[in-house]
């Protein structure tokens, strides 16, 4: 009864980058110390296969268990790499869904039948093959009561996972969901081997990636070695040793000394030793970084848009951005570049200091006196700008830095704050605004309306027009202040190809670095 | 000597268990928990609440502490909330870092703080003297944290002899690297707990050499360094290890700055993760090891002292010496 049968490419297309028909602003910036491409990577024949990639990665996973562990430092490292989900994500093309498990789908007409092919010759570490009854197993205990797995909701509205063979699974749905082909890319997707003892993951692996996981070496590194069975492209190095290295001059001096081949986010302020060199190249990436100054709405005297919207323009985004080493690129509403229903909204809320001293005191605020909570790991010099910039509008502002589990407690979980400072990494997250029980204490009813049309809009045109409209309606309501939207320095070695560029936080895909012979 | 070391040993297992006692209830006092750290930015209400059950940290506090107390002297030291890693492994594992570390600078430390300090003290209105002294107070004023950037600057980065940071991931598999990667950490926490030792070696050989019994036995025809080495050695001693004792904390103090300059997986950069990730139980494992370690040090110390000074031994006579 499938009248429409969609491939995936097709779907896909679709799906992807809204970027190119909506414009400006998001295309990084070539500048002098970051390139937009690398040199095209050289034939297998010249690589080694044999060779060790090392790799500097900031932040260090607490546990290897994607099924209770929140967090994307797990996700950096496991997803594409050693677990895959029946869908996957390119990096390099604006988090285009791929294939992965599933080397294609069908929808239905009505949008609620999705029917997956598994790829053929796909296989777990341990040898079998990969079958729709691991599929439907992994999906259903995500799915079961008392799902401890951190994104469980957002595949709530899954009605049945069903293996009509072993090579097909059906995914049947309560009501349309657009987001359920980038949920299914994601960790609430991976298929594990049916039966597998989620409370062992932290020790043992079985998944489906290029890489198997062969250490933790705890408060150093993660080894991965080379998944020899693997179907697909097979991984161009032996062995990746991602080692992580929190301090940003070590972590260059690591780069400068060739401890590591590869360094992720380097600092944009100490890339010195590496500009002008030819020994290295600096690429420049692109992510979902948004640096979100959450505006606590649930709260006197900034529950008035008028306070919000003051202070929105009491800050100077570009100075801000310069102040950093221009590592990023101003971002107007919720909707980072490369995410579905993106548009540039910086025109809203112009950098006007005078325009916000007086929208204060036409709001009757006379003295107004606010905390920002920042967790320590960001960068100081945040603090120290909007301290200076919320003067020149008459707000005294006093800066809380603490610990990021502290902020958790404090502002995520239990909301005593007035403003906030946290990067939301993760892509396609608009809908925290669409939730009211959000810590940005953000409540607007159409756009909660919205949302719900936007994940059960018929096609793809209507959904991104939606999630579009609800980027404007909450910059209009200054539901919170955008800072930036970081772009990711990547410092590679002569002789390494193949690295990773965009969005390297969130997801690394390590299988096509190469090292020339 | 028995009574002596026995009525110590208790006073030891009191100090530990009053330790145990403040460092669970101070570390509960922190904000946040390891639940919140688990479920992070996704996890709702309801999620955190089974996360904090499943973790016992809904239980009560009391009822925590004392799993956590009867565990610890069967040397089970519990298991992370966050992974479930043995607490007890994983220090075993990082005292293969810091243990050379701390040893290491502390052994170089007296090397040179010990036969550099006597000389600053005998030969003070000499200008060795004055330079050794004035090296010394710079040695205590410069920060650690800036003596390590600079050795990196200087031979990792200028001059790559040795490692920037970091340890082999294969450990002591091949000790020469491993070895190499620890040259400058050790030397950087050994130049700044040196410089401490060195003024408090030169200012005890300063007060024994105006001693009368130095006078006496330079009359009895020793020569001055004959006579210092002599009798002003063990003299100058008992200060000097007392003070040892202290420099151990502060060593492992320093091992905990030295070990984030370097990026060495050891006990003080463990120590710093965990409590930023709320991992209570490996938390109280480590800081009662660090505890433990002071505390017998200050144990040995005592008995050495004990034994290069007999006139302790007799409470009389130390009060009628003063």
């Amino acid at each position: 009864m499938r009248r429409s049968a969609l491939r995936i490419a097709a779907v896909l297309a679709l799906a992807g980058p809204v970027l190119a028909a909506c414009g400006s602003g998001g295309t990084p910036n070539p500048a002098a110390d970051g390139a937009n491409t690398q040199a095209p990577a050289p034939a297998d024949s010249a690589l080694d296969p044999n060779a060790t990639a090392r790799v500097r990665l900031v932040l260090e996973p607490t546990s290897l268990n994607l099924t209770t562990t929140a967090g994307v430092a797990l996700e950096q490292v496991l997803l594409d790499n050693v677990y895959q989900g029946l869908l996957g994500v390119d990096t390099n093309a604006d988090n285009k869904i791929v294939p992965a498990l599933a080397s294609g789908f069908e929808t239905s007409p009505d949008g609620l039948t999705y029917t997956f092919h598994l790829t053929p010759g796909a296989a777990f570490h341990d040898g079998s093959p990969v079958t729709a009854e691991d599929a439907v197993w992994s999906l259903q205990q995500v799915l079961a009561p008392g799902s401890k797995q951190p994104n469980a909701k957002t595949l709530a509205t899954i009605a049945g996972v069903a293996a009509p063979d072993p090579a097909t699974v059906v995914i049947t749905l309560r009501q349309r969901d657009t987001n359920l082909t980038w949920a299914l890319t994601q960790r609430q997707g991976v298929i594990y081997k049916k039966g597998t003892d989620f409370a062992k993951l932290d020790t043992t692996e079985n998944g489906t990636g290029p890489f198997r996981l062969d250490g933790w070496q705890r408060g150093s590194a993660i080894t991965l070695v080379r998944n020899d069975a693997y179907k697909g492209a097979k991984a161009k190095v032996a062995k990746v040793v991602l080692s992580y290295i929190p301090d940003r001059n070590a972590a260059n001096n690591a780069q400068a000394t060739g401890q590591t081949d590869i360094e992720t986010a380097a600092e944009a302020t100490l890339l010195q030793p590496f500009t002008g060199n030819d020994r290295f190249t600096v690429l420049r990436g692109t992510t979902t970084d948004k640096y979100t100054l959450a505006i606590n709405n649930a709260k006197a005297p900034l529950n008035n848009p008028a306070v919000r919207h003051a202070i929105r323009r009491a800050i100077d985004k570009d100075a801000l951005i310069k102040s950093l080493g221009g590592a990023g690129v101003r971002l107007g509403g919720p909707i980072p570049t490369s995410d579905p229903g993106y548009q540039d909204l910086t025109t809203i809320d112009p950098h006007d200091a005078a325009a916000a001293r007086k929208a204060l005191a036409d709001a009757g605020v006379g003295e107004l006196k606010l905390t920002l909570k920042i967790p320590n790991i960001y960068p100081a010099a945040i603090g120290d700008v909007l301290v200076s910039n919320l003067k020149d509008a008459g707000i005294e502002l006093t800066v809380k830095q603490q610990e990021f589990t502290a902020w958790l407690s404090e502002v995520y979980t239990a909301r005593d704050y007035d403003l906030s400072l946290v990067n939301h990494a993760e892509p396609h997250d608009v809908g925290n605004f669409a939730t009211p029980g959000y810590y940005f204490g953000y409540d607007n009813a159409e756009v909660r309306d919205w949302y719900a049309q936007a994940v059960a809009a018929p096609d793809e045109r209507t959904r991104t027009d939606l999630l579009a409209r609800i980027g404007r309606r909450v910059a209009e309501d200054a539901g919170a202040d955008w800072l930036y939207q970081a772009q990711t320095l990547t410092v590679v070695r002569k002789g390494v190809s193949g690295a990773p560029q965009h969005h390297t936080s969130s997801r690394l895909n390590l299988a096509g670095i190469g090292i020339t012979k | 000597m028995t009574v002596f070391v026995v009525r110590r040993l208790g006073l030891l297992a009191l100090s530990l268990l009053g330790a145990s006692i403040l460092t669970f209830a101070l570390l509960r006092l922190l904000p946040g928990d390891a639940a919140a750290s688990v479920g992070g930015i996704t996890a709702d209400k309801a999620q955190l609440r089974s996360i904090r059950h499943d973790l016992g940290l809904d239980r009560p506090l009391i009822a925590q502490y004392w799993t956590w107390l009867t565990e610890v002297p069967t040397g089970d030291l519990g298991h992370s909330q966050l992974n479930g890693s043995s607490v007890t492994g994983e220090l075993g594992e990082k005292l293969r870092v810091t243990g050379p570390l701390v040893l290491g600078a502390l052994v170089l430390a007296l090397v040179f703080a010990v036969p550099l300090g006597m000389l600053a003290a005998v030969r003070r209105e000499r200008r060795d003297g004055t330079a050794i002294s004035v090296a010394s107070q710079l040695g205590i004023a410069l920060p650690t944290l800036w003596v390590g950037l600079l050795l990196i600057l200087l031979f990792a980065v200028q001059t790559p002899l040795l490692p920037a940071q970091g340890f082999p991931v294969e450990g002591w598999a091949d000790p020469g690297e491993a070895s190499r990667s620890l040259v400058l950490p050790t030397l950087t926490l050994a130049l700044s707990e040196g410089a401490v030792l060195l003024r408090f070696v030169r200012s005890a050989t300063l007060d024994v050499l105006h001693r009368d019994y130095l006078r006496t036995a330079r009359a009895a025809g020793r020569t001055r360094t004959g006579a210092l080495l002599r009798h002003g050695l063990r003299n100058a001693a008992g200060p000097v290890l007392s003070m040892l004792g202290v420099q151990v904390a502060a060593l492992l103090v320093g091992a905990i700055v030295v070990e984030k300059v370097f990026t060495l997986p050891g006990v003080g950069s463990m120590l710093v993760a965990d409590v930023g990730n709320r991992d209570l139980v490996k938390v109280q494992g480590e800081v009662m090891l660090l505890v433990a370690i002071v505390l017998f040090v200050g144990f040995l110390v005592d008995i050495a002292q004990r034994l290069i000074d007999p006139r302790l031994a007799d409470v009389r006579v130390r009060e009628v010496t003063g």
